[in-house]
């Protein structure tokens, strides 16, 4: 039976740290399998078109870039897809755009890799298909989390064992591979990739719900929840703040307003205390 | 070297009972290796010297190799297949001993035959679809014996969980709709009694070769049955050697039964399904939407004015989708006929026909749709081009972006 590749979510961020691939054949698919163990074919992903242009020099060869919350897409069209590529030369830059692609890679030596797309299918969308696709796309990055830590938990990670746990057949033998080639997984990177990309949908949602004053209370409790005798360091009192929601910008405004107030000082520098 | 230190992890794999050590397998092998024996023939040898090998199909594990089983043939049936353009006969179908059941795959002809009770020796397990499957090949032995194997012990299924292959189970079911019809058996008319069956995980076909006097509305327990499948689409077949036994309606109510939600790489892996909801992003409106012709005589669609049967026909003009929905997981086709499609664009068949251009309603068709979150209902068909969702049903899923992201941010927090 002819299986149709799965259009894979994944930010920017993710598939451009990619670099193991696996070959296909005559008959079997090419797969990049990216540190969270996606093993993709095909993706689908939503962004603003930011440029476009004609690359070669006799035909129409187009390179495009495509960014998200965390990334930029490369894509590369011509002739052979040819809708994709009249879609790129007629939507204005910039716009939401929606596209389907197969991946693209290109080894200029060992060890180093580029990722790109060849776009199979290109709209133009609106902010609210942005948003779903961020949502979408945080949905699945968490999941593959997940599944990277069910693996790592294993000894040694194996398909078997993953599928019993309920994850894909693809995704499993992702995983498998992204523990055996990847070495150390940065897991808090993709995460962080995950909150960056809803703070994209949400900042404003907080500041119109919350006024500043709300959103400093909110700060100041979690100081008060982590500091010692000698106070809390900085990062750490952003990093609790972000997990709560609120985006750096706003909490390091946050921060300068209390220390005007009189609420918090820095006893020393990078460390904060309430007063 | 490193292949007798794999062949002694092959053979140990292969004894139920380590009644022998490493060192003292190593001095046999080397043994035979110095006489020249071939290494897989010194590996059986030993194998069957160390004995009492015989594995229970609960035991098997994924990639086990030199499998000895004692059991019955529950069902076999044969199939074509090309291999590198060549066509070979081969056999599948459900092997049981008294600790369960499991699928299996014959690469040539052992002469068996359902019922028949055998030794099988130097079979492999393999993963397929995140169950284990036998594979019996060129290696593998089989003789049939006449020892008195008990009956497989059945094993309770909930419809979800019917896949082909599977055999011996025991399912309660409440009997959907019910047909009686004959068919004929070599030179035999028959009476079978087919229908639908369902619990609250999903729904399922069924046929059974005896008349246990099924009524629609009756909830059974059947102990007995196997599994096998149309397009993807699991059959419970049973029949006299079943039993069958009448429950109180009430254990499963008539509103108890449930449409199946699952996946779609589960359902992709499954082929089909009867009766199923699936959610994903339409990420493509296919060429065939839109306004078309289809032959007055058998309702197939026309291509440039004909019907591939019936020739040059006035093609009467109907109106349908068809898209590929797809969740990140796996990619399924959908077709969306007149009424369902008429329904998600809110404009009537006759509206549309007035319309001067096809392209203008694919346009529209995509503009409703790419991107956007759909759930279908239906069955679903696996052929060799996938699998298709014949709608019955379709909705555009409205997603509160902001309450999905504050969800996000608390599951974050757990993580």
């Amino acid at each position: 039976m002819k299986r149709r590749e799965p259009a894979w979510r994944v930010f920017a961020g993710e598939y451009n740290d990619s670099t193991v691939e696996i070959r296909g054949g005559e008959k079997t698919p090419s797969y990049i399998v990216t540190p969270l163990g996606g093993k993709i074919n095909r993706l689908f992903l939503v962004g603003v078109l930011t440029d476009v242009e004609n690359v070669s020099e006799g035909g129409e060869f187009l390179r495009a870039h495509v960014s998200d919350p965390t990334g930029v897409f490369t894509l590369y069209s011509g002739q052979y897809q040819k809708d994709a590529t009249d879609q790129l030369l007629n939507i204005e830059v910039p716009s939401f755009i929606g596209v389907i692609g197969k991946i693209r890679t290109f080894v200029p030596e060992e060890g180093s890799m580029y990722l790109s797309i060849r776009p199979e299918v290109v709209r133009e969308l609106d902010v609210e298909a942005r948003n779903r696709w961020i949502i979408e796309t945080c949905v699945q990055t968490k999941h593959r989390i997940g599944a990277i830590i069910e693996g790592m938990k294993m000894n040694p990670p194996n398909v078997y064992d993953l599928r019993k746990l309920g994850y894909s057949r693809d995704l499993s033998e992702g995983v498998v591979t992204a523990l055996k080639n990847y070495g150390e997984i940065d897991i808090e990177k993709y995460l962080s990739l995950i909150r960056e990309s809803l703070h994209y949908i949400t900042p404003q949602e907080w500041k119109r719900k919350m006024g500043s004053e709300e959103i400093e209370n909110l700060i100041l409790e979690t100081i008060k929840e982590v500091e010692g005798d000698e106070g809390a360091a900085w990062d750490l009192i952003v990093e609790k703040c972000q997990k709560k929601g609120i985006d750096e910008n706003t909490i390091e405004e946050a921060l300068t307003s209390l220390m005007d107030k009189g609420y918090i000082f820095e006893p020393v520098l990078g460390t904060i205390k309430s007063t | 070297l490193t292949s007798i230190d794999e062949s002694i992890d092959d053979i140990l794999d292969a004894l139920s009972e380590k009644k022998v050590g490493r060192e003292e397998l190593e001095k046999h092998l080397k043994r035979f290796l110095e006489y020249g024996v071939p290494l897989d023939h010194a590996k059986e040898t030993l194998i069957k010297k160390f004995g009492g090998s015989r594995v229970l199909i609960k035991d098997l594990k994924p990639d086990q190799r030199n499998i000895t089983l004692i059991c019955r043939v529950i069902n076999i049936n044969q199939r074509e297949i090309t291999v590198r353009g060549e066509t070979r006969k081969i056999f599948y179908g459900i092997l049981g001993d008294e600790s369960g059941t499991v699928p299996f795959t014959a690469w040539k002809d052992f002469e068996i035959e359902k019922g028949d009770v055998v030794e099988i020796s130097n079979a492999c397990a393999r993963e397929w679809g995140g169950n284990i499957k036998l594979s019996l090949g060129e290696r593998t032995t089989i003789k049939i014996t006449d020892e008195a194997l008990p009956e497989a012990q059945p094993t309770e299924c909930k419809v979800k969980d019917l896949r082909p292959g599977l055999g011996a189970i025991e399912i309660v079911a409440r009997i959907l709709k019910m047909e009686e019809r004959q068919v004929e058996v070599g030179d035999q008319r028959k009476n079978v009694y087919s229908g639908v069956l369902g619990d609250e995980t999903g729904k399922a076909q069924f046929t059974s070769w005896h008349d246990f006097e099924l009524k629609e509305g009756d909830v059974i327990k059947i102990s007995g049955g196997y599994i096998k499948s149309w397009k993807g689409i699991p059959q419970l077949i049973f029949d006299e050697k079943a039993t069958v036994e009448r429950l109180d309606s009430s254990v499963i109510s008539e509103k108890s039964i449930k449409t199946q939600r699952l996946p779609l790489h589960e359902l992709v892996e499954k082929r089909g399904a009867l009766d199923v909801e699936v959610e994903g992003t339409v990420i493509d409106i296919r060429k065939g939407s839109g306004l078309i012709d289809r032959c007055p005589e058998c309702n197939r669609v026309l291509r440039e004015g004909k019907c591939s049967i019936h020739g040059d026909v006035e093609g009467i003009t109907d109106l349908r989708i068809k898209l590929v929905m797809d969740d990140g997981t796996g990619a399924v086709g959908g077709i969306l006929g007149r009424e369902v499609t008429e329904k998600l664009l809110g404009k009537s068949f006759e509206e549309l026909k007035t319309e001067k251009s096809y392209d203008k309603i694919i346009e529209k068709m995509n503009n409703l749709l790419f991107s956007q979150r759909l759930v279908l209902q239906g069955n679903a068909l696996g052929d060799e081009f996938g699998t298709t969702i014949i709608a019955r049903d379709a909705k555009i899923v409205d997603i509160d972006v902001e309450a999905e992201s504050r969800k996000l941010f608390e599951e974050l927090e757990e993580l």
